[in-house]
């Protein structure tokens, strides 16, 4: 049978030792085993007061994220064996998911991650009352939101999105699938606000596109996915110019409208244009290394085909 | 025979970051390569179009992708974020008639070629750190790095999604290790060359995008690199151009020169230092010159 070394986080903060520490335990088992089953069986065996937060063990309840071995997994879908197979090591290191205040060993304080879920008013807001029977909704009209559907709240996207790491207001991607979820739901009567609700500060075009998120999710929800699909949106809703992000998009719209590529001079002004002025010196800087190309439409051949394309593509979002 | 490709340069490598582009036509020759131009491509729109109008971004990037197919070569990038672009778009389309189709009938209407499907595109990354790559390099007899201490720097959209990309493990990339190493230089390693250099946002949420690119530069740093080698122009403006401003916000010293993988290429293969075009950079190059030998 094979032998694994656990290298788990510790921290007990009410005990003698309250410093986060590694500490190793050694399981041999039987060669399927899920991480989650190594832990629980640590806990049963070796040590009682070893913390982790589960329920479902079958991938349904998200409440098993950690980290093995530096990546985000959901400890009840990962097999332990193929961890070492991955690393080439018959250590496997566990960690809390990232992004967040350990609160003990593995668990760790999830709160700031529910008020952001809830800040994208994660429901249905249908207009007038009830109908008699359910609101009848075209099949087609549903499949658009199957991805977002199967998100199960693990926080495994948060974990590593490299956002957060940069700005802990950022809302973050699980959120923003929630709110994809019913901002493109055909029977919601709130997708103008919801619009204007995620692209504010810390919203949606705060996303650095890490891909981090659509990486580590381990039910293919790809958040990163629905945060675009959220800027689809606002522009729909009429929020093209409301923030520095949307006028960076717009900017882009524009350089491919006038010559094909994009106008990286013109970019600058476009999306910033109080804050512009005021970085002169690097823009002189910029400007003497050449980094400052014309400000004039860089056409490609056959720009007609583009302009139509501009013209004729409706989106659908 | 040269291998030929539809050459995808991508707008930061036409513009603002010519010493990319230059650099990299001066090196097909070496690397047996054509590099054929694509002179009706546009932009990709580098995840901003895709996040305006998804539904534009798609139909602009197959229209790309046709041009390749009518000169009859797959796609070489230069650029991380073009070859997502591209390879999602490809994926998309490629993975479903339906929608292959309706994108079809709007290139058509627009007087452009449609698109079957039959290109790849590929980043010159990958390309050259194959075997048959490295066997290219090889043949150059090259002169060496001489030992420069060399942090690769992948980015973010050249790992991930792997569903999209799938060159190599996403967080154990290899590639740039194997081409260093190959070319006499020493690898760099730290925790950060796989994180985001923030560029995408570096306009709109500048503080954000800065304490970004510090997690990856102060890792390149304190693992004692020379330098560092990126495979993505957005990247290396967010690292070059920008590295003074960062160490301004974060209230540190990073001091690393940043170099276009190209450009670790054409030192090792003896190029000239005037195609490559290190007056461009923002912060010196002087002291891995000097390394070199050059």
């Amino acid at each position: 049978m094979p032998v694994t070394t656990f290298k788990i986080f510790r921290y007990q903060p009410d005990a003698v030792r309250p410093e986060p520490f590694y500490q190793d335990f050694t399981l041999e088992h039987e060669e399927q085993l899920t991480l989650l089953d190594a832990i629980l069986d640590l806990q049963n065996e070796q040590d009682g007061t070893l913390a982790v937060r589960y329920s479902c063990r079958s991938a349904i309840c998200g409440s098993c994220a950690c980290m093995a071995d530096g990546r985000t997994v959901l400890a009840c879908m990962q097999q332990v064996e193929d961890l070492k197979q991955w690393s080439g090591s018959d250590t496997v290191q566990v960690d809390p998911i990232g992004n967040f205040k350990p609160v003990k060993d593995l668990v760790v304080d999830l709160d700031p991650f529910w008020e952001k879920v809830k800040s994208v008013k994660p429901y249905l807001i249908a207009d007038g009352p009830p109908p008699e029977k359910e609101r009848i909704v075209p099949k087609e009209a549903m499949q658009r939101l199957v991805k977002e559907s199967n998100c199960i709240l693990c926080a495994a996207c948060y974990s590593e999105c490299n956002s957060l790491a940069a700005d802990t207001e950022f809302v973050g991607p699980a959120a923003f699938a929630w709110g994809y979820r019913f901002a493109g739901d055909i029977r919601d009567s709130r997708r103008k606000e919801r619009a204007k609700l995620y692209t504010g500060p810390h919203g949606v075009w705060d996303c650095t596109r890490c891909m981090m998120c659509n990486e580590r999710c381990p039910k293919d929800v790809d958040p990163r996915d629905a945060i675009e699909k959220l800027g689809g949106i606002a522009f729909q809703e009429g929020r093209d110019l409301h923030d520095a992000g949307a006028r960076h998009a717009k900017a882009f719209l524009l350089s491919v409208r006038h010559g094909g590529k994009l106008n990286e001079t013109m970019l600058v002004p476009l999306t910033n244009p109080l804050k512009a002025p005021l970085d002169l010196p690097f823009a002189v800087k910029m400007l003497r290394k050449g980094k400052a190309p014309s400000p004039l439409p860089h056409k490609v051949k056959r720009h007609d085909e583009v302009k139509a394309l501009v013209k004729n593509v409706k989106e659908t979002i | 025979m040269a291998r030929q490709f539809a050459y995808y340069p991508g707008c930061v490598a036409e513009f603002s970051s010519k010493e990319l582009n230059a650099t990299t036509k001066a090196l097909a020759p070496m690397l047996d390569i054509e590099l054929v131009p694509m002179p009706a491509a546009t932009c990709c729109g580098a995840g901003d179009i895709a996040e305006a109008k998804p539904n534009l971004y798609l139909t602009l990037n197959v229209r790309i992708l046709s041009e390749a197919e009518e000169l009859g070569h797959d796609v070489l990038t230069i650029c991380n974020v073009c070859t997502l672009n591209l390879r999602r778009a490809n994926k998309l389309v490629k993975e479903d008639p339906r929608l292959l189709e309706q994108v079809n009938g709007e290139l058509v209407k627009a007087g452009s070629r449609p698109y079957s499907g039959g290109v790849d595109v590929t980043h010159l990354l990958w390309y050259i750190s194959t075997e048959e790559g490295l066997a290219h390099l090889e043949k150059q007899g090259p002169r060496g790095l001489n030992g420069l201490r060399v942090a690769p720097y992948y980015g973010c959209q050249l790992l991930r999604p792997s569903s999209v990309m799938g060159f190599e493990d996403p967080d154990k990339p290899q590639s740039m290790e194997r081409l260093i190493r190959a070319l006499g230089g020493e690898v760099a390693d730290y925790e950060g060359k796989t994180k985001c250099c923030g560029f995408p946002i570096i306009l709109a949420r500048e503080e954000v995008a800065l304490k970004e690119s510090h997690v990856a530069l102060a890792g390149a740093r304190d693992a004692g690199a020379d330098c560092m080698v990126t495979p993505c122009p957005l990247c290396h403006l967010a690292m070059d151009a920008y590295q003074r401003k960062a160490e301004s916000q974060n209230g540190t010293e990073y001091n690393m020169p940043v170099l276009h993988l190209p450009q670790l290429l054409g030192l090792a293969l003896g190029m000239s230092t005037d195609i490559m075009q290190f007056k461009r950079h923002m912060v010196p190059v002087d002291g891995v010159l000097e390394t070199v030998g050059v």
